[in-house]
């Protein structure tokens, strides 16, 4: 029950006040440096940047997904439609409309972010286990579109032939090599969890958790749930666009794939990883998913198997995820 | 022009008939185990690889029949082993994620086992004939395929009408609670009904592997749309899945002979139309049967 | 004028009829209290004057306007507002976040992706206040879960109590509690109507809680009325003593 967090805090809720916020303030200013110094540190225990950025693309992907999944109790199984939505905008725009990277990646967390919101009120229209099939349906009717749209979106084989560009800004031009690239997503990052967190500790996130822990007394107190559904899975669909786009930014390529529902469970295991109660959860999810996928598929060909047996093991043992463990561990 | 329709309709509703037999399975582990079974797609496909395995020693028709049991073998160990721990938790993403994770190690499995490469299952020479040269269509075997879900489907309803887990199954889709009250051993019957939903998905992967051979995704295709079929059918009805499946399959053969492009995505868009127009699905909350 | 006016309502599901021919009326600043044994029917009348099913006969009125088909969640805005019999509160939340929410659904503020620090003190304020209406200023930071079942109706109370009800309905409010917390929560009700002036209505299976504090008390007995009066009127009554003690014994 004490891991069962109602908020975003990670701290015990019983013991609020100053040394809650400060350890707070403490622990994310750690993380942000640790961030910053990625480019640094990383190389030297045999890592790459490019790895790094990936993990935070999934991580803030995952984090987006957490806002409905863990804060509003909606189990979206369909995320991956509007990441690889936010992935194809960017890939078309960057292809075909503007050199501007910045403009293809408005464009591209706008297009999912759209569909996102627009789906989003016909979705709600189911709770609990159909919500996630229909979610998953959904996202793979884009999948299809993808696949079959052959002279736009290059079918199966994917969206090639664009790629990131410098960024001008007054007095610096970015050329958005890896390190470049890095410190851009990870401002990106930076500004979505921030403003996830201040939706969060506002009356529209008090709202979601509270839907999450008892819709029908929130009913009764005059409230239309499934409009705070629709509108949880809408923000949290534009910020997975904005982490396709990031994607596709990364790879310069984007592929049918990314719309597909395996991406959309990895996603879900990222969260539930990392732990799907504590903001950070996802971040953590990715760190260990991403750096455990790249290391196995690098040394056995059944690299599959090790990564089901990582869905099973954790749903099995460690449903409130490392960091709700690690909670539990240290309040009893 | 209408010979192709017809040809393409045909095609639909046999596809619709696999999508119907699939939806069968899911629906009824839903029902009852509450488990949206992400691993019955491989399920499906490793029930074909057994029959693949096993035909020269037993023949088509052994191997229709024993294999979809060994898969069911194989499910209960999952069931028992794994699946079971997860219904005492009230959030359904455990299951999921947990069959999800499963579908990969089986896949890996069979993979590893039996090769990346499609294989064909060899079918009876009788039923590969087609039964007529105007309606060229008209295979033995597709034909075969409509007898056996049919009857499938049928046997199905029957064993949950009249034999006696039957009818604890359908008790417990309504009221799992109030049966077990009544002390009836709720783990042994869901167990049950979790092989019998492995042996549905079964029977439909060795006869898709008789007409578009054997690979170890080949789950992955039919997943989707049986989830489609139950979300069209309206969940909690079998008869609903059911037809579900059928009209999909029908619709999407439809559409290949106007716009192939769109053969997938039209049953998605069925989808959508269903949840604005009717969101409970054809038949959906009217108990398991009307 | 009466707040609340039930005219011969009845209520059938299939062939069973739950309720026929009620008729009452509440007035504002009453608490009034329904009584009867098992499967009188008082549920069920709860469930058709806060919307759950519309009667199937006969008019709800609600400050002189029909209310007969109008749905939960508008009749909650129009000031009804219920407890229900298994308590519904946010359990994984601390009590200070029960109150929180539903501070901020009565300000009708929950839309807001941010808060100035100027409503969040408001917000603050009237939870505060609530806390301390009802006695639980000390377990602010307490998992709702965890309290004692006593408690966590209290809680339930406070979390209505911010939508400032017109008419409050109580469903067996003192429901599997023992001595103590039944008097406390006897005491909050007591309360509530009397400093606050809010009107209620409460089942109650528990004779003496409401032979104590309800000002008139209407007895139903298998789906119908069987009698209505004040607490000596109804005790001195022989059929209700028939039907309670018939059941009792």
């Amino acid at each position: 029950m004490s891991t069962d967090l109602s908020s975003p805090r990670t701290a015990s809720t019983k013991s609020p006040g100053k040394f809650t916020m400060s350890r707070r303030g403490l622990g994310n200013l750690i993380l942000a440096a640790v961030l910053l110094a990625v480019p640094f540190w990383l190389p030297l225990v045999g890592g790459y940047t490019d790895l790094a950025s990936r993990v935070l693309i999934y991580a803030l992907a995952a984090m987006g997904l957490n806002l409905l999944l863990g804060y509003t109790g909606g189990l979206s199984f369909g995320h991956a439609a509007y990441f690889g939505l936010g992935a194809y905008g960017v890939g078309l725009m960057l292809k075909y409309e503007t050199h501007s990277t910045l403009l293809a990646l408005l464009a591209g967390t706008l297009l999912g972010g759209l569909a996102a919101a627009l789906l989003g009120p016909i979705v709600v229209r189911r709770r609990g286990i159909y919500f996630s099939m229909i979610t998953i349906a959904i996202g793979q009717m884009f999948y299809f579109i993808a696949v079959r749209w052959n002279s736009l979106t290059g079918g199966e084989d994917g969206l090639t032939g664009f790629s990131r560009q410098p960024i001008h800004l007054p007095g610096v031009t970015l050329a958005m090599g890896s390190v470049d690239f890095y410190y851009f997503v990870l401002l990106c990052f930076g500004i979505c969890a921030t403003l996830l967190w201040i939706i969060l500790n506002a009356p529209l996130g008090h709202t979601f958790v509270a839907i999450r822990e008892n819709h029908k007394r929130l009913t009764f107190l005059g409230i239309k749930t499934r409009r705070y559904i629709a509108i949880s899975f809408a923000i949290s669909g534009i910020v997975a666009a904005m982490a396709g786009g990031l994607d596709a930014l990364l790879d310069n390529f984007t592929s049918p794939n990314l719309l597909n529902y395996t991406l959309s469970g990895d996603f879900l295991i990222i969260a539930v990883l990392g732990g799907m109660r504590n903001f950070y959860g996802p971040l953590v999810g990715a760190v260990v998913f991403i750096m455990m996928r790249d290391y196995v598929s690098s040394i056995t060909d059944n690299w599959m198997s090790v990564i089901g047996l990582v869905f099973v093991v954790s749903v099995i043992f460690f449903p409130m995820g490392i960091l709700g463990f690690f909670n539990r561990k240290s309040s009893s | 022009m209408g010979l192709v329709l017809l040809f393409n309709a045909f095609n639909g509703l046999i596809q619709g008939a696999f999508y119907a037999l699939m939806a069968l399975g899911l629906a009824l582990i839903l029902g009852l185990n509450n488990t949206i079974n992400f691993a019955q797609g491989a399920f499906m496909a490793l029930a074909a690889y057994f029959a693949f395995t096993i035909v020269p020693y037993v023949g088509f028709w052994g191997a229709l029949i024993i294999a979809p049991l060994l898969a069911g073998a194989i499910g209960l160990v999952v069931e028992v082993a794994l699946v079971r721990r997860l219904y005492s938790r009230k959030d359904p993403i455990y299951s999921l994620l947990l069959t999800f994770g499963l579908a990969f190690i089986i896949q890996d499995l069979i993979r590893t086992i039996w090769g990346a490469q499609g294989v064909p299952l060899a079918i009876p020479g009788f039923l590969d004939h087609p039964l007529s040269n105007t309606y060229f269509f008209l295979t033995g075997y597709r034909l075969f395929v409509v007898a056996v879900a049919l009857i499938g489907t049928a046997a199905l309803f029957a064993v949950l009408r009249f034999t006696r887990i039957g009818i604890r199954i359908r008790a417990g889709n309504s009221d799992l609670e109030t049966i077990s009250a009544l002390g009836v051993n709720i783990y042994l019957l869901r167990s049950a009904n979790f092989v019998i939903g492995i042996i549905f998905a079964g029977v439909a992967g060795i006869l898709a592997a008789g007409q578009l051979g054997l690979n170890p995704n080949m789950g992955d295709t039919l997943i989707m749309p049986a989830f489609v079929a139950i979300v069209v059918g309206g969940v909690g009805s079998l008869v609903g899945s059911l037809l579900g499946g059928l009209i999909i399959g029908l619709a999407s053969g439809i559409t290949t002979a106007f716009f192939p492009a769109a053969s997938e995505v039209v049953i998605y868009v069925i989808m959508g139309i269903m949840l604005v127009v009717r969101p409970r699905g054809l038949m959906g909350q009217e108990g398991l049967f009307e | 004028m009466s707040l609340l006016v039930l005219e011969n309502v009845g209520r059938r599901f299939g062939a069973l009829q739950a309720l026929s021919g009620i008729s009452l009326s509440v007035e504002p600043g009453e608490l009034r209290a329904v009584i009867g044994p098992n499967g009188a029917g008082k549920t069920t009348l709860f469930n058709l004057i806060s919307g759950f099913f519309p009667p199937t006969d006969g008019t709800i009125i609600f400050e002189n306007k029909p209310i007969t088909a109008v749905n939960p969640t508008a009749l909650v805005r129009r000031g009804i507002i219920r407890t229900f019999q298994i308590t519904e509160i946010f359990l994984a939340l601390t009590v200070q976040e029960n109150l929180r929410i539903a501070v901020e659904t009565a300000m009708g503020i929950n839309l807001r992706p941010w808060i100035s620090a100027a409503t969040r003190a408001a917000v603050t304020r009237r939870v505060e206040d609530l806390a301390d209406t009802v006695r639980m200023s000390a377990k602010m930071h307490r998992i709702a879960g965890e309290l004692a079942h006593g408690d966590q109706r209290v809680v339930e109370i406070g979390i209505v109590l911010a939508k400032s009800p017109k008419l409050l309905l109580l469903d067996e409010p003192t429901a599997g509690m023992g001595d103590e917390e039944t008097n406390h929560m006897t005491d909050l009700i007591r309360r509530l109507n009397k400093d606050q002036g809010i009107t209620m209505l409460f089942v109650e299976h528990d004779m003496a809680i409401v032979f104590g504090i309800a000002d008139r008390i209407t007895v139903l007995d298998n789906g119908r009325m069987l009698a209505e009066g004040n607490a000596a009127e109804i005790a001195g009554n022989p059929r209700v003593q028939t039907a309670y003690l018939g059941q009792a014994a």
